[in-house]
């Protein structure tokens, strides 16, 4: 035996130590796995359980949830509202950097909600009560009984709007009769209000302001959403996002026009 | 284990010798796994909670017998409820509205158990419509290219055209020789106000509003005389048309012709109908899917 010993090679203890020292750090690693997991958890569960409308004022979960929110909507927002989010006037599609909310009041609740089950993207639980009709048809809203209007009429519509966002150019008989029709005949003071403000819990914008989902405010585009209407869809992304990345980009959302307003 | 002297093992029953093959035994334990088995199937049958998962996901507000509540869904009943955020609502909104929302879920999973769809036409009218609107977010959530969507407005041009306007003057003569006599008038030259008061026409009334769209006009006018009007150009006058028991003469001031908008004015619009087109066809799909994979057998006598 003692002879075995004396000829045991000096590398066979170092083998063993390194055996150890290869589990020791196997076991770290392991370690450290579980605790990034368990902490990659903690956080989502914190993010979830948090109020979504107090999550932008948290210091611990707003850089995460800024950050990973960002990405979600690089993928799957930026497309249609772009990379700042500013949206399109050509193609309809909202300014999200902005003070001027179609629905609700900018919260990131309620922006959550819109992620989750979107606008007129066939989940019942999304925003679907309304859309602009498209008068110059002859069936301009398929939901409700509607009367088409003529090209004239249309045509006074326009100039009352134009008169209302500051031309001076319109005829004031033909801006008198654009009011007739919008408080009567048209309707459009049930969804757009008798004060023309619009009204956020249907989605109907504010046709007073000078801003404009849609074209510039001429003349022509006024006319063409009032003669084809507009019914722009934003997706529903329950069951295809995880919950956490839908809150996360709900936040990164609300943070595009808080960070507006407070600059 | 030796046996300390005078010390003697008692000998375990001859049937429980598991080196003994004992078939009194084996029928033993088999009653007795049994009857285990059954006692603990009806507890959980008349005591049947469902499989409790460890938790509840952060994701949710509560789970009723594994289906989730969703924690989205509480926050936006507290806002419809109370008009609160989660944070701002007191404990007794918070407790109330997920009180009612359990029920709810109960309710719903006693209907599915009682096979309420079945029974009511309410039910199975909401679930049809549920399926067609799964297909609807499915369409929806999917976003096309730009070429995707410039092809479709490309192969359904037409789709993508403005109503047409014309504004038209419909007269009514006394007779076929008076119109003819009017219509030369105004051909050769002649006002037409003044041609048409000459000969006795005068107007039906039927488009006297000024510019109309053309499906207004085709109401107005009625299909035969709509045709022959959309025919016509700027300044033209018809040739006399009998229709509905008159004479009629039609007097085009201006006609628009329906002309495809760019591809840039409809982007919208495409957008809108190569969803709608989405729709139809993955409707279409499931409902084919559906009826290969079911097994419908219909009636002698509806066959």
């Amino acid at each position: 035996m003692q002879v075995n010993q004396a000829l045991r090679p000096a590398s066979a203890r170092s083998i063993r130590l390194r055996r150890i020292g290869l589990l020791v750090a196997m076991s770290l690693l392991l370690i450290l796995a579980v605790a990034i997991v368990l902490r990659e958890r903690r956080e989502r569960t914190d993010l979830l359980q948090a109020d979504a409308d107090r999550i932008i004022d948290d210091a611990r979960l707003a850089p995460k949830a800024l950050a990973a929110g960002r990405d979600v909507f690089r993928t799957n927002c930026a497309g249609c509202h772009g990379a700042d989010g500013h949206g399109s006037t050509a193609t309809g599609t909202p300014d999200l950097t902005d003070q001027d909310f179609l629905y609700g009041t900018g919260r990131a609740s309620e922006i959550e909600q819109i992620v989750l089950h979107g606008i007129r993207s066939g989940d019942d639980k999304g925003w679907n009560l309304a859309s602009m009709p498209a008068y110059g048809h002859s069936v301009p809203y398929a939901r409700e009984k509607l009367p088409s209007l003529s090209p004239g009429e249309i045509e006074q519509l326009t100039s009352f709007l134009r008169a209302l966002n500051g031309s001076t150019s319109e005829d004031p008989t033909v801006v008198a009769a654009g009011n007739v029709l919008y408080e009567g005949r048209g309707g459009c003071w049930d969804c757009h209000g008798r004060d023309v403000q619009g009204d956020a819990a249907i989605g109907a914008p504010n046709l007073s302001d000078g801003k404009w989902l849609r074209g510039d405010g001429s003349r022509r585009d006024i006319s063409r959403i009032i003669r084809e209407g507009l019914h722009g869809v934003s997706p529903a992304f329950r069951g295809r996002l995880d919950p956490a990345k839908i809150r996360a980009v709900a936040v990164y959302v609300a943070s595009l026009h808080a960070r507006k307003e407070h600059e | 284990m030796n046996l300390a002297a005078g010390e003697t093992r008692a000998n375990p029953p001859k049937w429980w010798r598991p080196d003994r093959h004992n078939e009194r035994r084996s029928l033993t334990l088999c009653a007795v796994a049994a009857v285990l088995g059954l006692a603990i199937a009806g507890v959980g049958l008349f005591n049947a909670r469902g499989t409790r998962i460890a938790g509840v996901p952060p994701e949710d507000a509560a789970v009723v017998n594994r289906s989730p509540i969703l924690l989205s869904d509480y926050v936006a009943q507290l806002q419809a409820l109370y008009s609160v955020s989660p944070s701002e609502a007191t404990p007794a909104q918070k407790r109330a509205t997920l009180d009612s929302m359990i029920r709810e879920e109960l309710y719903v999973q006693r209907g599915i158990e009682l096979g309420l769809q079945n029974d009511f036409i309410e039910v199975r009218n909401a679930l049809v419509t549920a399926v067609e609107a799964q297909q609807e977010i499915d369409a929806n959530a999917t976003v096309p290219t730009e070429q995707e969507l410039r092809d479709f407005y490309q192969s359904h041009l037409q789709s993508f055209q403005p109503e047409g306007q014309m504004t038209v003057t419909d007269y009514v003569a006394p007779d076929l020789a008076s119109a003819q006599r009017a219509v030369m008038a105004v051909r050769s030259g002649k006002d037409l106000a003044s041609a048409m008061v000459a000969d006795g026409l005068h107007s039906s009334g039927a488009t006297d509003d000024g510019e109309e769209f053309y499906f207004a006009a085709e109401q107005h006018l009625g299909p035969t005389l709509f045709a022959i009007a959309k025919r016509l150009s700027d300044g033209q006058v018809s040739d006399p048309v009998t229709e509905g028991g008159r004479v009629h003469v039609l007097a085009m001031h201006s006609n628009r012709q329906p002309a495809p908008e760019d591809y840039s004015q409809a982007r919208d619009q495409v957008l809108a109908a190569y969803r709608t087109d989405k729709i139809a066809r993955m409707r279409a799909g499931t409902d084919r899917f559906l009826r290969e994979r079911a097994d419908v057998q219909i009636a002698k006598p509806l066959q």
